[in-house]
């Protein structure tokens, strides 16, 4: 799944190599500024793949935690043994949230790769103007994929819970995916702006804002602590489920 | 069976902790003492009084002028105002002193600056990599007043400056901005005819600076236009903030020294950014509220004629937005009616259509 996420940067890559020269104001943010430096090719794939591929691998990762076990007939034995069945939870969104992290991160560098194989690298200018050598660029950009790793955190949450509800995995990953869809476009519909601050995804595009000079820290600290709420609630629900569920499985 | 519903406990708790610590956050909290009370000549002078101190801060503006929402950063260049006056806002307002400022306007995936270093003004927008440069007299004050949101104490000064002396002024109750508190300054027209119905400027009680202003327009709840600080820190910004050079791959533009005086006197309402000709010879009649900034022919005219050779934003608004009156075509919005007559010439104020045409027909 990794591989396929690790495609986006390359395909974009190759993509803005075989064309000609992007007119600014054109297709994505930032896909114009690609030629000059290849750096932004981490940044414009990880703005490609927020809408829907990274929730994607998300939300298979996590629809399948529980529910993958459950249609094995696994989830029996690996509950006869002596760990309970909250730490079991646990291990299963570990490894959810370990690929949250994984997937932005794996995005970044291949994108920041490929494009200091294809085009120069060098200062690159921030929204504010100002410009930074490659080397805080980089920083950047990893930054920019810890805070697409923590906006998925939440989204892992809401998956592992409906991976508790079901024992086919495939509705889990289908619900989960179909969730993240729907409340992004609830976020466009400004009738329902009050509701706004309450979805998981509303700061997913905020990651904008660490490419500022100064950097606005306010978003990533509002993401963190909207994502950590998700993952309160959610996480109590999937062990409520989990823990009163008959396994029959 | 008591045990199965012991396990839902902390999936209904969880929320439940969220709620109550949401509903404490919104509760305005007591910054320790209450303000000392002050008439409103008291609250005037603490304004007047107060110096122009370095800060950076963070400014929030929200407007509901009926005007229809444009998209965000779509318009560049000669339109970039008027996208402000549609929509909220965000932008970062840093200054180091007289002569030092800058104002990033934060859009998604983009940003607008403006930097003023010493005798240097640029202007920055990131969406087409374009930059504006001028070379300003020594002396003149940081106005970088279009392409930006308004920061709130220099408009509060203007707004005093023009609408103290023809209103009545009161201090309403104490108001908390940016975590700080602050006295209310409540503003209203004396007059029956001004579509303004009070302007609210928020005062910091200890050093006197305008944190907010709020322009209610009548028969509106909700404040039409309102800006305000909503994180603010008094140490001087670092001046690396001030430091601009344009990117390299910028188109950059010189710009033709700007003359401050033709721009300054004939800003009719508080919120007419509205672009002032300084070709045109503007006529103001009526004083305070009730002013109408009239504009002579072809000073509106060519300025359209050169939006349409853009992207044409402000025309494609004016024909949507504007509806024919007698005698010519009318943009109405909450706070200002601009008439724009058959014969080329504009007038433009914070009053009803009559009195417009009033002024029009010379009465």
């Amino acid at each position: 799944m990794l591989l396929a996420l690790a495609a986006v940067p390359v395909l974009i890559a190759v993509a803005v190599r075989l064309s000609s020269a992007v007119p600014p104001g054109r297709g994505p943010a930032f896909l114009d500024q690609i030629s000059q430096n290849g750096l932004f090719v981490g940044i414009t794939a990880m703005l490609v793949a927020v809408p829907l591929f990274l929730p994607l691998t998300i939300g298979v990762v996590a629809g399948d935690t529980v529910a993958g076990e459950a249609s094995l007939g696994t989830l029996r034995y690996l509950l006869a043994g002596p760990a309970g069945r909250g730490r079991l939870l646990l291990v299963k969104y570990a490894g959810a949230v370990l690929f949250a992290v994984a997937a932005p991160f794996t995005i970044a560098l291949v994108g920041a790769g490929i494009g200091a194989v294809l085009f120069p690298v060098g200062p690159v200018t921030l929204l504010s103007g100002d410009s930074i050598g490659p080397a805080e660029a980089v920083g950047r950009l990893l930054l920019i994929a810890a805070y697409l790793a923590v906006s998925l955190v939440g989204l892992a949450a809401v998956g592992l819970f409906m991976s508790t509800l079901t024992d086919v995995p495939v509705g889990a990953m289908a619900a989960t995916v179909v969730l993240a869809v729907v409340t992004q476009v609830a976020d466009a519909l400004p009738q329902l702006d009050w509701l706004h601050p309450w979805l998981f995804s509303h700061r997913w595009l905020d990651f904008a804002d660490l490419l500022r000079q100064p950097v606005v820290w306010d978003s990533f600290a509002a993401n963190a602590l909207l994502q950590a709420g998700y993952v309160a609630v959610f996480g109590a629900l999937a062990y409520a489920r989990l823990a009163t569920k008959d396994i029959l499985s | 069976m008591t045990r199965k519903w012991l396990r839902w406990l902390p999936a209904a708790t969880v929320p439940a902790v969220i709620a109550a610590g949401v509903l404490a956050g919104s509760l305005p909290a007591n910054a320790g003492d209450p303000l000392p009370d002050k008439s409103p000549a008291q609250v005037l002078a603490l304004v007047a009084g107060h110096r122009d101190a370095a800060f950076s801060g963070t400014v929030e503006q929200t407007s509901s002028l009926g005007l229809p929402e444009l998209p965000p950063a779509s318009a560049g260049g000669d339109t970039a105002w008027l996208e402000l006056l549609t929509g909220p806002h965000t932008a970062r307002v840093y200054r180091g002193g007289p002569e030092q400022a800058r104002i990033q306007v934060l859009d998604r995936f983009a940003e607008r600056n403006v930097v003023r270093n010493g005798q240097d003004l640029w202007f920055y927008n990131s969406k087409d990599n374009t930059a504006a440069h001028a070379k300003l007299p020594a002396g003149t004050r940081p106005e970088p007043r279009q392409d930006a949101v308004p920061q709130p104490d220099r408009l509060a000064e203007a707004l005093l400056a023009r609408l103290g002396r023809s209103g009545d002024v009161t201090v309403g109750p104490e108001a908390e901005v940016a975590g700080r508190a602050a006295y209310r300054l409540v503003l209203t027209p004396r007059s029956s005819t001004s579509l303004l119905a009070a302007v609210e400027i928020s005062v910091d009680g200890r050093n006197g600076m305008p944190l907010g202003v709020q322009v209610k327009a009548r028969g509106q709840s909700e404040p039409a236009f309102s800006v305000a600080f909503s994180k603010l820190s008094l140490e001087a910004p670092d001046a690396s903030v001030f430091r601009f050079s344009p990117p390299p791959g910028a188109a950059v533009k010189e710009l033709p020294v700007p003359d401050h005086r033709a721009g300054d006197t004939k800003r009719p309402g508080p919120n007419a950014h509205g672009k002032v000709h300084p070709k045109g010879e503007a006529k103001v009649s009526g004083t305070g509220w009730e002013s109408v900034v009239e504009l002579p022919a072809g000073a509106f005219a060519a300025d359209a004629a050169r939006q349409q050779g853009g992207n044409g934003d402000a025309a494609a608004l004016l024909a949507k937005t504007a509806v024919p009156v007698p005698g010519g075509k009318l943009l109405s919005t909450a706070l200002l009616n601009v008439l724009i007559l058959d014969d080329g010439r504009v007038l433009a104020g914070s009053v009803p259509l009559e009195r417009l045409q009033a002024v029009a027909a010379g009465r």
